[in-house]
């Protein structure tokens, strides 16, 4: 089933965003790009139901996950504990975790070729260890939507293609992916791109988000290379 | 590494609640009057020498009050403190101790019975609870932490202030003192019923704390994080708070102010289990209760004028969080 977004008008107090009409596919890679400020964060936020809609229509496919900014989440239990509390939803009511549960989190661990992080303290790993932890949590959890906030910043270039691969993962399972992001080679490897202006939303493939025209129109400068990189966008 | 123990979470638990017990027993069995372990086990039966009920009767009350606070303050301490991922929070932190003192001062005054302090304290510290979460309840700000420690401030305040009313209308040769020894915090007036009273409260406070678990751990990581991994956040929070509210308010009502207990033991567990709160709080209300009960034979062993507990549990634990607080800030 699709994620759809019928007239979605996404916003907080004195501050809401175009109208918004889309459907992602099970298994799409979306980048939401944009400049600071435009509302990246907000329209994730109200994806993932933690924010109220000012208008519009969400239809979600099943549960839906978000994952803020590498640093944002902080916690001095094991690694493994983390990835654990992605079965927290379903165990709501339950006395504790289970075998079950640690195994789950054990294997998410292992996928993602972090196993050695295992019994560390979330808080002394790299940001690049924890963005990794916190996505094998999102395999525990099992959502179908996972929104993530800027997945790649602050990484270095080989946690960035580790976390590149693990999203592509999530998204082959058949999950829908969202995340923002400022690294736009990224965005040009995404299967969509969503281009969140300061009065207009625009969804279009990647060729013809990232032309350097659109480019232009979005962040006001010339940007033949990321910014965040410097690498060639094309 | 979780903790400095490789050992599983519970040995370490069991380890120091056996040590509470075993500390509870000399102190039942030592003393003026001095017991060998075999009589009190036979008295507890019934079946006990005369100079063991004695002992039984006259500390039994104290101790099972020592144990039941020791326990309670610790475990609401260290549920705070990983509510708010923050070392510093204390079981006063919604103001209940505050206002238990004010509402045991308000009976005082009027000249109510012990079990009526009692009770009148056990209200007074739930009451300034609720005040400051549901003024927290009311600003719907986005990650309800702040407010809640503001809210808990100006809720303790409050009852400070009215506290401080009844200070001052308080008859200074009779009323005074006894106001004042209530506020310091002593084991030494506990009887039997009021002890049970407040086991009663403490109980359901620990089980819902016990039972929230990785719940607790999940709410440590923010409202929304929680929501995002599918718990309803505000009411497992509420939840969470009000049982550690209950566990503060029954141990202020029985012992009166009796501080330090509540920020030691969870950072003494932290130090051996690490963080997580299915481990760290039963290690912790494990430690609370041997800290309570050591320290209350210490201000017993003054002599006939005894130091209030809240006195040396200060003077003892300040000194012994600040070693505990580089030992941690070591480690990191």
């Amino acid at each position: 089933m699709s994620l759809v977004l019928e007239g979605l008008v996404a916003g907080r107090r004195g501050f809401r965003l175009p109208p918004l009409d889309l459907a992602v596919a099970p298994g799409d890679v979306v980048a939401l790009i944009g400049p600071n400020g435009a509302g990246k964060t907000t329209l994730l936020k109200t994806l993932a139901g933690l924010l109220a809609p000012i208008s519009g229509r969400i239809v979600r496919p099943g549960p839906a996950a978000y994952l803020p900014a590498p640093g944002a989440v902080s916690a001095g239990f094991p690694a493994l504990h983390v990835a654990a509390l992605g079965r927290a939803g379903r165990r709501r009511w339950a006395p504790a975790l289970g075998p079950d549960d640690l195994d789950a989190a054990h294997a998410a661990l292992l996928r993602l070729d972090i196993a050695d992080l295992a019994r560390r303290p979330f808080d002394r790993l790299s940001s690049g260890q924890q963005q990794l932890v916190l996505i094998a949590r999102l395999f525990v959890q099992d959502a179908a939507v996972c929104l993530l906030d800027e997945p790649l910043a602050l990484l270095d270039p080989a946690h960035a293609q580790q976390v590149e691969t693990a999203i592509r993962a999530l998204a082959r399972e058949g999950r829908i992916v969202i995340t923002s992001t400022h690294h736009l080679p990224f965005a040009m490897r995404a299967d969509r791109v969503l281009s969140l202006g300061p009065d207009w939303i625009e969804s279009a493939p990647p060729e013809a988000a990232l032309a350097p025209d659109r480019l232009r129109a979005l962040f006001g400068v010339e940007t033949a290379a990321c910014p965040c990189c410097g690498h060639a966008v094309a | 590494m979780a903790g400095l123990s490789p050992l599983p979470g519970w040995v370490p638990t069991l380890a120091l609640s056996l040590l509470a017990l075993v500390a509870a027993v000399v102190v039942l069995g030592s003393g003026p009057l001095a017991v060998p372990p075999a009589d009190l086990a036979a008295a507890l039966l019934g079946r006990g020498s005369s100079e063991a009920e004695l002992a039984l009767a006259l500390r039994g009350p104290r101790l099972l009050a020592a144990l039941t606070c020791g326990a309670a303050l610790a475990g609401a301490g260290a549920g705070f403190q990983i509510l708010f991922r923050n070392p510093l929070a204390s079981p006063d932190l919604l103001g209940v101790s505050s206002g238990a003192g004010f509402g045991a001062a308000v009976a005082l005054l009027l000249g109510a019975g012990a079990l009526l302090v009692q009770t009148a304290a056990f209200m007074g510290g739930l009451a300034t609870g609720a005040l400051a979460v549901g003024c927290a309840a009311l600003t719907r700000s986005g990650d309800g932490r702040l407010a809640l420690i503001l809210c808990g401030v100006v809720a303790g305040a409050l009852a400070s202030a009215g506290l401080g009313l009844v200070v001052t209308l308080a008859e200074p040769y009779s009323q005074l003192p006894a106001i004042t020894y209530w506020l310091l915090g002593s084991f030494a007036r506990a009887t039997l019923s009021k002890a049970a009273l407040s086991l009663i409260p403490a109980t359901i406070g620990t089980a819902t704390l016990l039972w929230l678990g990785f719940r607790l751990d999940v709410l440590s990581l923010g409202d929304e994080q929680a929501r995002s991994l599918g718990l309803p956040a505000r009411p497992l929070r509420i939840i969470a708070l009000c049982a550690a509210a209950l566990m503060t308010s029954a141990a202020v009502a029985v012992a009166g102010v009796v501080g330090w207990i509540g920020l030691l033991a969870p950072h003494a567990a932290r130090l051996i289990v690490g963080e997580q709160a299915g481990r760290l709080i039963p290690l912790a209300m494990a430690i609370g209760a041997l800290f309570a009960v050591v320290i209350d034979r210490l201000a017993a062993a003054f002599g006939p004028a005894e130091v209030p507990v809240g006195l040396l549990s200060a003077a003892v634990g300040a000194p012994a969080f600040l070693l505990l607080f580089v030992l941690n800030a070591r480690r990191a």
